[in-house]
Order: structure tokens, then sequence, then C-alpha cells
């Protein structure tokens, strides 16, 4: 290769490396401001509110859309906040519970489902969600380096901790989805009547699940659970797992499975896959795993009975 | 390994430094390049270097054979190159599917056959290079080239790295001669085979694979979706693979050239096509060309009438869409190129015209589109399933998921669509963009792409095309 050639390659790399390196500064800082800012929406807002109250709340729930859609934190007896996250599984969960103030007096629902521990290919990517507070809240940033999941690259381009957040942020900003003061973390799911002639599709069509592979432990859940573990025994929080109903679980062997690994370790865990599983009502769902406004209210109720019955 | 991955971000940079480090000596380069290039392939699957390596070694020897037989031998030399290569792609992509088809087939008349299935795993790229190394064979056997007497240039012709996996398919008469001299970077080279890179990976990775968000979700459960979401998520995947394969293409042709190699074109904007004809002109081009040059023209093309012509239109698009995967559905998908081409054919020969007008843009379009859902849709039941919901109009509300992919997909590919129509009406190739800008101008292009990337990237196992 000629030398102006090199030359060429040498100088496109350092301006390439310079520019971008600038420019993802600026728009990292830029977005830190707004972001800052954002209090509703699922891709910052939620993130932000939960940070501001989840010390002064006596109990949070923790979990992925089932968590969100199905627990009415205003039917409970005590100030609560719930934040149920769509796609989000145990590792996430377990980054939440470690930002968690060890001082103050909390009940922490924790939701799970058996497939977030028995699927095998769950590598616990969900806990990058929490990127946008990488290197910006200590003990998110703590959890997200001990999960490995951080790309070198974003050690240089910050931007990336953004990813596929910028469209929400930017409507956020402009025009918040909601009066967040009023929010609670829960979003009950009314149906259409367009949706509830797919829900009733899609439930006559449910199929008996296939068991047999469900029975191995995801290594990496299970690591994640310990972490959870951890922060559950400390002295002033009360943990207790929770599996909500889903419209028709066939197979008892992965829920017995859970029950027992938890009951070993020493958790609380209430299952309540099956509870709707008799009634038939179609009403109380919206597809086969998340329920209705109406089945939330049930469910939640049924729950606060349980809370009450310890207590809480 | 794939181009959006770490591995690659670290792979590339290395080849490019040793590889020009020896710019004075282009046959040590070429034994860089088959070492980096099965080092790339193995990184897959190491076992199926072995099938690379035979098929060219065969090739190899099959074009010096073709060569030095008499005209009697030539023939029996080139069936040896049809009949291993063609054999090799049959066991590994279609063995299943045609014992599953005669099975299905029997049960039909009443005859219970039992499925000989194997557990067969694809190899990555098998049906490009094969139809890389026929070509080579072909080319001989019609005296339009002469075989290469380098054993490390053909191997290097076979095993290029950019172009392995999922092409483009280059022929030997372009590339054999390029690995056969002393190779140069010049700054053209650079500055567009920078750029091209970059708008690869940018129509590959926020593109593409945003949309792919989208239309997975719904023709997962096209059953319970209406015909809008249906048309939404059909739209979408045109894109989708357009972005997905078109940015492959682009990173493998700019890559290419980074090391001094110039490919052909692989698509042109096919979109903007007047006529199904002009978009198989625009749309994979190295197969498309590869299919009229060596089974179209083989065929008889159209030197035997009309009723020729078009069994040979026919059977040329079903076999191309048989290439793409071992599925009725993508025969389907052929078979309705095959039928329109047929019908352009008749119009532009009745009708002594050589396009259409303005309107042609629309109906090449839908045509595409239409075919689409054959190829995407998991089997037939879908298909026909998904064809139904839109012919008969079930028309509602749009199901739009998750509001920050679908408005990321939207936004990102009027972005795309925006720059494809600039191009459009520049004139200027794609693969000739780079020249207009300078050094300054060209880092900041890219690296607002980059930013771009880092904001919008979505993660996808795969290329689609890698599946052919």
């Amino acid at each position: 290769m000629l030398k102006p050639n090199i030359i060429l390659v040498l100088k496109l790399t350092v301006l390439v490396l310079s520019i971008s390196y600038l420019v993802d500064k600026v728009i990292f800082y830029s977005l830190n401001t707004l972001s800052d800012n954002v209090m509703t929406g699922q891709s910052i807002g939620k993130l932000n509110q939960f940070l501001t109250v989840k010390d002064s709340v006596d109990c949070v729930v923790l979990g992925n859309s089932r968590a969100n859609h199905h627990i009415d934190v205003s039917l409970l007896n005590t100030s609560a906040y719930n934040m149920g996250i769509d796609g989000t599984g145990i590792a996430y969960i377990s980054a939440l519970t470690h930002s968690l103030d060890k001082q103050h007096n909390q009940l922490v629902l924790v939701h799970i489902d058996t497939k977030d521990f028995f699927d095998l290919n769950y590598n616990g990517s969900d806990i990058k969600t929490l990127s946008a507070k990488f290197n910006r809240d200590k003990n998110i940033t703590a959890s997200l380096k001990q999960s490995g999941l951080i790309s070198p690259l974003q050690y240089f381009y910050y931007t990336i901790n953004y990813n596929n957040k910028l469209t929400g942020i930017l409507k956020n900003y402009f025009q918040p989805s909601y009066n967040y003061q009023m929010y609670n973390g829960f979003d009950p799911l009314i149906l259409s009547e367009d949706q509830q002639k797919i829900r009733d599709e899609i439930l006559l069509k449910q199929e008996n699940e296939e068991c047999s592979q469900l029975t191995t432990i995801n290594p990496i859940a299970l690591n994640y659970l310990e972490h959870i573990k951890e922060d559950a025994e400390q002295e002033n929080k009360t943990y207790i797992f929770i599996t909500s109903p889903i419209y028709n679980d066939t197979c008892p062997e992965d829920n017995l499975k859970l029950k027992k690994l938890l009951t070993e370790a020493g958790l609380t865990y209430w299952d309540f896959s099956n509870l709707f599983k008799d009634l038939n009502d179609t009403s109380l769902w919206k597809d086969e795993t998340h329920m209705s406004a109406f089945g939330a209210e049930q469910f939640t109720l049924h729950l606060k009975q349980k809370l009450e019955s310890i207590s809480y | 390994m794939l181009f959006n991955s770490l591995e690659f971000l670290i792979f590339f940079p290395t080849v490019f430094i040793l590889y020009w480090a020896f710019s004075k000596d282009y046959k040590k380069q070429n034994i860089i390049l088959v070492i980096a290039s099965y080092f790339f392939y193995g990184w897959w699957d190491w076992r199926f270097l072995s099938l690379l390596i035979f098929s060219s070694l065969l090739d190899y020897y099959v074009g010096i054979k073709i060569e030095d037989s008499k005209t009697e031998h030539k023939k029996n030399w080139l069936l040896v190159s049809l009949c291993s290569n063609l054999g090799l792609l049959g066991v590994f992509k279609y063995f299943n599917f045609f014992t599953d088809s005669f099975a299905e087939l029997m049960s039909g008349f009443g005859w219970q056959v039992d499925a000989l299935t194997l557990n067969i795993i694809l190899p990555v790229g098998i049906s490009f290079y094969t139809f890389q190394t026929l070509s080579y064979s072909i080319d001989i056997y019609r005296q339009q080239l002469k075989p290469t007497k380098d054993l490390v240039a053909f191997f290097t012709y076979v095993s290029l790295f950019p172009q392995l996996v999922a092409g483009p398919i280059e022929r030997a008469s372009n590339l054999i001669p390029q690995i056969e001299k002393h190779r140069t970077l010049n700054s053209t080279l650079i500055r567009t085979g920078v750029f091209q890179v970059f708008i690869g990976l940018f129509r590959k990775i926020a593109i593409a694979d945003n949309l792919g968000i989208y239309v997975d979700t719904v023709y997962a459960n096209n059953d319970i979706h209406n015909a809008s979401t249906l048309t939404v998520a059909t739209i979408f995947y045109a894109f989708q693979i357009y972005y997905d394969f078109s940015g492959y293409s682009d990173i493998a042709i700019g890559t290419a050239k980074l090391l001094g190699f110039k490919f052909n074109q692989n698509f042109n904007l096919p979109y903007f096509s007047r006529s199904l004809t002009e978009f198989w002109r625009r749309w994979h081009m190295s197969l498309s060309f590869w299919l009229r040059d060596y089974l179209y023209i083989s065929l008889g093309g159209n030197r035997k009438g009309i009723v020729i012509t078009y069994r040979n239109l026919l059977l040329t698009m079903l076999l191309g869409g048989l290439w793409h995967g071992s599925s009725w559905n993508f025969v389907i998908w052929g078979g309705i190129h095959g039928l329109f081409l047929s019908f352009e054919k008749y119009i532009f020969s009745t009708f002594k015209i050589k396009t259409f007008n303005a309107f042609g843009y629309v109906y090449t379009f839908a045509v595409v589109v239409f075919s689409w859902i054959f190829f995407r849709a998991q089997d037939f039941h879908s298909a026909s399933n998904i064809v139904h919901k839109i012919v008969s109009l079930q028309f509602g509300t749009l199901f739009i998921g998750n509001i920050n992919t679908f408005v990321n997909g939207l936004l990102l590919l009027c972005i795309g669509l925006c720059f494809d129509l600039n191009l459009f009406k520049s004139d200027i190739a794609l693969e000739n963009y780079g020249v207009k800008f300078n050094t300054l101008k060209l880092s900041l292009f890219v690296s607002v792409l980059i930013i771009m990337l880092c904001l919008f990237y979505s993660t996808s196992e795969n290329f689609i095309y890698f599946q052919f």
C-alpha cells in the first residue's frame, strides 16, 4: 500500500473515532438532561419514578408485564408502587432489589414465572434495559457490571446506553403520557370489542404445552435468585415471591420444582397459577398469560386477603 | 462470524493490516486470505470446512481436466462437477424436503410411506459457494474461461470471506483475474469501501432488524391479526428483507474494496422498478444473472419459440425459488414471479413496448409484496391464511405492539427510503457514492451513522440470507 493511502486510512480512522466520540458525548449528555426530566413511559420514565419513590413506599411490586398488569397496588392496604415492566426477568428484578434502601421497612412482592427459571436460553439480557442508568446510578451500575453483559463498546460510545430509548424519551419529554403524580405503576388492560374477539380466539386455541423439557433450572436465573435472596435476608425487608394466574397451566411439574427450590432457599413463594383455572370465565383475561382489568382486580383482592392473613 | 459482531470488528482490522503488510507479494496475500476466510467460516462450525475444501479441490481439478480433455470427454468432467456439487446441495439442503414430500404424495394415494428424515444441519453458504464453483466449471466448458493452475488462487476465489456465506455470487471471470495479480488500494476504493460498509451496517442493523421485530411478532400470530396489520407487516417485511440482504451485500462489497477487490453490484434500488423484469435486473443481481446465464439460457432461453420461452422462464423462477430453501412456499414464490415475468413478456412483445409507465412502479411493488407473503410465512397454511385475510379486506384497528419498536422501525425506514430516493435521482450507484465525500465529510457522515447505530441498533441472530 502506498504511503498516501496509509495516511488516508489513518486519517479516516482517527477522524471517525474523534468525531464520533465527541458527537456521542454531546448527544449522551443532552439525553441525560432530557431523560432525567421524563417521568412517564416504560422506556425510562417509570424507572425514574421508581428510583424516586422506592424508598418512601411500604410495598414495591417487581416483575414483568404480568406483574405490571395483574397487581393493582391501589387495592392493597399500604402505600405501594408497581414496578412491573414488559419483557423483564429475574436479572432485572435482582438489580432493582439491590437498589432498595436497606434501612427502610418494606414489603417486596417479586413476581416470577416458571419460564424465568426453566428456559435454558435465558441469559439475563433483560438487565440491559437498565443501561440508561449505567455509570449514573451506583447500585444499578454495580449490577450491570456484575452481569458481564456490558459491551466493551459501551465504555467508548455512551449513547449505546440509550439504545432504542430515544423516541420514547423525546415523546414523553414533550408530551407526558399521563400524570405521573397520580400513577402507581399499575397498568390495567381494558379490552375493546375487537380485542375481546381476538382474546376469545386465542383462548379457544390454547393447546397443551410441552412440559418434558422444562425441568432443568437455568444456572443464570439461579444465580440471580441467589442475589435476590441476599437482599431478602436483610432485617427490614419482607420478600414474597408470587406467580400470578395463567389461563391454562398444564405443566404442574415446573411449578412444584420451583416451589421446592424457593422453599429450600428459605424464601416465601405463593403460586397462584391455577387460581382461576376452573372458573372458565374469559372476561378475566386479555390473552393466555395476561389478565384483563377485571381479572387483575379479582386477583389483587385475593392477594390482599392472603397478605392480611400474614398481617400485611 | 457475522459482519455485525464484535468479533468481526477485531477480525477485519487484523486481516487488513496483515494483508496490506504483504502488498508487494500477492501470492502471500492470497494465503492470508484463505487462512482468514477459513477462520471466518470455521468460527460458525469448523466441521463444514471439509465440505468447502472438498468442493474447491473438486472444481479446481475438474476445471483443469475439462480444459485438457478431448472434446468428447469434456462433458463427462462437467457432469462430475454438476453431479458432485448439486449432489452435496441436494443432500444437505433438500434431502428431508424431498423425502417428506414423497411420503406426503404417497399418502395422498393411500400408501403409507415413512419419511426418512435425517437430522441434517444446513452448512452456511453452501448454496452460494456451490453456485460459484459450478459457474467456474461451466464457463471453462463453454470456453469462456481458462482454468487457473494456481491452487491457492482458486481456494481464495471460492472462500474469499466477504462473499463466502451469502454472496454476492461472484463469477470466476471477474474475480480470479483480480486474485492472480498484484492488487492496490487507492483513495477511491477506500472512500467508496468505507462508505458502503457503514451504509450496509445501517441498513442491516438499524433498519432491517427494527422492522423485523414487528414482522416476526405479527407473522408468528398471523391467525389473530386483521388485514391492516398483516398488510403493514408484509410491507415491512418487503423492506426488511431488502435492507437486510442489500445491507449484507454492501458490507461484503465494501469490505472487498478495502482488500483491493471489485465485486459486481448486487442490488440497484429494486423497488424503483417499473416492471418485474426490471426488478430482477436490480434485485440480487448476482443470482438472477447466474440463473439467466446457467439455467435459462441452458434450457434454450428464448431461442426455441414462444411456448418454450415461457416454460423456461417459469422453470427458471421455480428452481430459483427452490434455491432459496427447501419449502413449497419458496417454489410458490418463484412460481408467482415466473408467471408475472411471462405475462410481461407477452405484453411487451404484443404491444411492442419496453416497460410500463409510472403505474408500473405500483404494479411491480404490489406483485413483489404479495409474493413475499409466501417467502416469509412459516408454511403454506399460514401464507394462505394471510392472503385470505388481506384479499377479503378484513381491515380493522392496526396492531402496533411495542410503540417504541414500531415508531423506530417507521422512522428508520423513512430515513432509508429518503436515502434511496436520493440515490435514484442522483444517477450515482451506491458503489460509487463515497467519492463525493472528502475525508472530513466522510468522517462526519460515518460518525453520524455510528451514533445512529448506537441509538437504534437492534439485535438479530443472523442475516436472513444465511438460511439459504
